[in-house]
């Protein structure tokens, strides 16, 4: 294969040496890039060299959109005096495929789900970190110090932490009505068609299905199983016109959204921020399973294996997991950071989660008893993503 | 064209086609290798970590698993409806944008006095020169559930209720579509009506015939060609777009078009070699379309030249 | 007399094409106005301020980066493209044109198959041709800036093409005989007659790559790769102000601004030289 390539390569060079003008051109782009499309690396073993001087920046970052409060990105620059780029992604699958492809080059991976992170550790893309610039790490929450998807934390930092649920506006929606109905509740809100949304991931909405017929073996390659899910699914289209997407923290806020699948951060995230004036935070409202039945996810910082700032991307990161930045960040991202400090008391003490919102942080038991999305093997992958094409085209 | 040449206009040919070299060989680069790229993408294999698209570049080892499944796909499974709602709607734009464009064009070239005919020219170029997403968020704002759409519906007794429009409702989208495009079906066509010999009409006039019977016997057959040319510049884009109707629809799965998935695929899921193979599938449906454009506008530059 | 009643059946058609001009037109200027917006809100006009310009001292238009950058870059990339792809169209224009042979008719289609390729065909091709072949095009504005290129060649080439048929090709057999080379003849007496042409194309290439958001997103590599579109159709996802508008606004009134001066220099070239065509625009149109 790698002949034939090169025999391409020189053949539309060749073209090119016909051609004068087009020659420099063509030469550099059959460079042939070593460190990216060929993707499938194998896992990088080396960290950073200690007490390293930080980069100049830019410092690049991906991460979702509005999930870094902008003025911790300020002071962030206004500390090192260097500028931070972000670029945006919609979907965790997204983010892998533009940094594997080499479309997206950045320092800071900011939000790797935990249900691809391996991958992106097993594919070489990230490096694994220098603690020595981590020196807050101490005030992560012991139980992520040697977490499931990355043995020991040795390329990933926990960012922030969550369950998903069912995010509504109770004065829409009684709650007492809506824990009585569980999942059912989104397909029973038929009087709020249009208003209806499900996550745009196909790992989590696939097993919302599941979870709703009862079936915890959410990892699960079984045709069946997910045929039956994006049958279920595929009812939401006419019962409640369902939308797709994620953007639940600012649509139930502003109203356009009555009853949602959400992650628990964007009900807070929507208290925060999004709520229009004169609007109580008391109209949100957030549902989740019973613990054994919750899915929790944190979503995890990592340093890129082709990071061109990587010591200025350590101190980013450090920064992140500050506790007076980490608590300044929440109060605007409304995701919870896996710190000590902020837990439940303490942030709706703070006042920075209203009290009606408890819900949204995990307690010890539901995180002892979490359920986890993990990473399938490429034949499960097909099927899910296959059958997420079926249901996106309408089902 | 197979005349043989002798020396000197050999020379001279040499001499001409020096002048064409860069820019064939710039689109050979970019535009010819990029095109394969996309097959080699599609008949290549996926990265089994990172899901990134390993491409195989000689045709002789090319896997067409995907492609046949896609196909299987497109032909008996989701993405038939896929593929018949895109030409539902392309078909429903198209419809608009004849409904609205056609009197449009006819008027200024043939009807508008004179001295109006530069200004209101200008006003139909003018949303070519505005950006085509500044538009679509115009009627974003416009059709909001407080937004000024509703509110004049509201006002004027149409309504009682407050619509959703931005849900993913495929008026929205068709009405987008249509918006979006008539201006790039309205030039061509004009240059057209505007070409055609004035004599012949009145020669149709004074044979007789009332107006709409010229109209319906000279006009309209001779505005044929404009008409054809104005459908496949509007048509071909419409059934890649991904953009308007996602812009107008916050992502619902009812409105759902090829290039939606098209984009789902390369970007949002680890799939690219399938969504490589969607583009082919695409390209083999509108190859008519393409093809016709080619042919016609090769023989009116023959005829130009002549 | 004939005059009189070609006009009369007119009303009704007047009264759609007005009613078409403003349909087309309102919006825009009501998404204008909304970004002059004192509120948040996209749809309710609260009062008149030029708070998502420079007033508000996060999201306003002076004080957001990422604002800049978008504007910066789609000028930077469309200003490029422009110089690229009009001489190497203009050459090309002239060389297909007197190029004979079964080789010249393969060029001439090749050219033209770029205009009839759905835009996703052509993001998704450039797209996985950079990623996969042209690796050594590591940074986003280049890669975009080729694509826009090869995107907008085509234009050039058939605009003055068109014009080429028009103007024949007497004069340049006329220079020939007075003794001019086959440059000459060009230099002196072609280009200065393709100038409303070269200029022409110059804008349209101007506005498609100002206007492109498929390819430009396609072959965006981050955040300092973005152009005023992609920040637009963004927009629409993540929570978004006025200051969209005022950005859209901004980018809107650029291009006006620059297209009129264009046209209006085209109008005073055409004058000097007594023509009265659109400089082969008309050719885009066919």
């Amino acid at each position: 294969m790698i002949g034939s390539r090169r025999e391409f390569l020189t053949r539309s060079a060749r073209v090119g040496l016909a051609l004068g003008a087009a020659v420099p051109l063509l030469q550099a782009c059959g460079d042939d890039g070593d460190s990216e499309g060929s993707g499938g690396g194998s896992q990088v073993r080396d960290s950073i060299a200690d007490g390293l001087e930080p980069e100049a920046g830019p410092l690049r970052i991906i991460n979702y959109a509005d999930y870094v409060n902008p003025e911790v990105v300020a002071a962030f620059e206004a500390q090192y005096g260097v500028r931070v780029e972000i670029t945006t992604f919609d979907t965790d699958t997204e983010a892998t495929t533009k940094l594997a492809s080499g479309a997206v080059k950045a320092d800071v991976h900011h939000s790797v789900s935990t249900n691809s992170i391996g991958n992106l550790i097993q594919g070489g893309l990230l490096q694994p970190l220098n603690r020595s610039y981590l020196t807050n790490f101490g005030n992560i929450i012991q139980s992520f110090n040697d977490p499931w998807y990355d043995p020991g934390a040795v390329y990933s930092v926990p960012y922030t932490y969550f369950g998903t649920g069912i995010g509504y506006r109770t004065d829409r929606i009684d709650p007492a009505e809506l824990d009585a109905q569980g999942w059912d509740a989104i397909w029973m809100a038929t009087e709020f068609a249009g208003q209806v949304s499900v996550l745009d991931d196909e790992r989590e909405a696939f097993t919302m299905a599941m979870l709703r017929r009862g079936i915890t073996d959410i990892n699960t390659d079984d045709q069946d199983v997910i045929d039956q899910a994006l049958a279920d699914l595929t009812e939401l289209i006419d019962l409640v016109n369902v939308k797709v997407n994620i953007e639940g923290y600012k649509d139930i806020p502003e109203g356009t959204t009555t009853i949602a699948h959400t992650w628990s951060g964007d009900m807070i995230a929507g208290a925060a921020s999004y709520l229009p004036e004169g609007t109580g935070p008391e109209v949100l409202g957030f549902w989740h399973p019973p613990a054994g039945q919750y899915v929790l996810t944190n979503d995890c910082f990592g340093v890129l294996a082709n990071a061109e700032h990587p010591v200025l991307a350590h101190l980013y990161i450090n920064f992140l997991i500050d506790n007076a930045i980490a608590e300044q960040n929440f109060g605007w991202v409304g995701y919870l950071p896996a710190l000590t400090a902020l837990d439940a008391d303490y942030v709706i003490g703070a006042g920075l989660v209203p009290e009606n919102l408890r819900s949204c942080i995990p307690t010890a038991e539901e995180i002892d008893k979490a359920l986890y999305i993990t990473s399938l093997g490429i034949e499960g992958d097909a099927k899910w993503a296959e059958a997420w094409s079926t249901f996106n085209a309408g089902g | 064209m197979a005349i043989a040449l002798g020396r000197h206009e050999r020379r001279t040919n040499r001499f001409w086609s020096a002048f064409a070299l860069p820019g064939v060989g710039w689109l050979v680069a970019f535009f010819v290798v990029s095109v394969y790229a996309v097959a080699a993408v599609a008949f290549g294999s996926i990265n089994p970590l990172l899901r990134t698209a390993e491409p195989e570049w000689n045709p002789l080892q090319w896997d067409t698993t995907a492609f046949t499944d896609m196909l299987d796909r497109v032909v008996n499974g989701s993405l038939r409806q896929v593929f018949l709602r895109t030409f539902a709607f392309v078909g429903m734009a198209l419809a608009g944008c004849i409904a609205i464009g056609y009197p449009v064009a006819y008027y200024v070239a043939r009807k508008a006095p004179a001295k109006r005919r530069g200004l209101l020219l200008g006003l139909l170029v003018l949303p070519f020169w505005i950006s085509y997403l500044m538009r679509m968020l115009a009627w974003t704002n416009l059709l909001q559930p407080d937004g000024l759409v509703n509110r004049v519906l509201r006002w004027a007794n149409l309504m009682d209720e407050p619509r959703v429009w931005l849900d993913g409702s495929w008026t929205t989208v068709v009405w987008g579509l249509t918006y979006g495009y008539v201006p790039f079906f309205i030039l061509p066509l004009y240059s057209t009506l505007e070409r055609i010999d004035g004599r012949l009409i009145e020669a149709g006039r004074d044979l007789g015939a009332s107006a709409r019977q010229t109209f319906m016997r000279v006009t309209l057959p001779l505005s044929v060609p404009g008409l054809m040319a104005a459908s496949v510049v509007t048509i071909l884009p419409m059934f890649g777009d991904y953009y308007t109707n996602s812009y107008l629809t916050s992502g619902s799965p009812k409105v759902t078009m090829v290039g939606n998935q098209v984009e789902d695929y390369l970007r949002g899921s680890g799939q690219p070699n399938r969504g490589a193979a969607l583009v082919l599938i695409l390209m083999a449906v509108l190859v008519v379309l393409m093809v016709y454009y080619l042919v016609t506008t090769l023989r009116q530059q023959r005829q130009a030249e002549r | 007399m004939k005059r009189w009643r070609a006009r009369r059946g007119a009303p009704a058609l007047a009264a759609i094409t007005w009613l078409y001009v403003l349909w087309s037109i309102l919006p825009v200027l009501v998404a204008m106005r909304v970004s002059f917006n004192d509120g948040k809100s996209r749809s309710s006009f609260q009062s008149m301020s030029m708070r998502w310009y420079w007033g508000d001292p996060n999201a306003s238009l002076l004080h957001d980066d990422s604002l800049h950058t978008a504007m910066f870059n789609t000028l930077q990339l469309a200003g490029l493209t422009m110089l690229i792809a009009t001489p190497l169209g203009v050459a090309m224009a002239i060389g297909l044109h007197r190029w004979r042979g079964r080789a010249s008719t393969g060029a001439n289609g090749l050219m033209l198959v770029p205009i009839v390729t759905p835009e996703i065909v052509f993001g998704v091709a450039l797209f996985l041709v950079f990623s996969q072949l042209y690796t050594g095009v590591p940074d986003g504005l280049t890669r975009q800036l080729l694509g826009h290129v090869t995107f907008t060649l085509s234009f050039v080439v058939v605009i003055v093409r068109s014009r080429l048929a028009a103007i024949g090709g007497q004069f340049e057999e006329a220079a020939r005989d007075l003794g001019a080379t086959r440059l000459q003849a060009i230099r002196l007496i072609l280009l200065p007659m393709l100038t409303p042409a070269i200029f022409a194309s110059t804008m349209v290439v101007f506005a498609t790559s100002v206007d492109d958001f498929v390819i430009s997103s396609f072959l965006s590599t981050g955040a300092s790769t973005e152009t005023v579109p992609i920040k637009i159709y963004a927009a629409s996802r993540a929570g978004s102000t006025p200051a969209t508008n005022a950005l859209a606004t901004v980018m809107m009134v650029a291009t006006l601004v620059a297209v009129g001066l264009a046209a209006l220099a085209l109008r005073a070239m055409n004058r000097r030289r007594g023509a009265t065509d659109d400089g082969g625009l008309a050719g885009l149109t066919t």
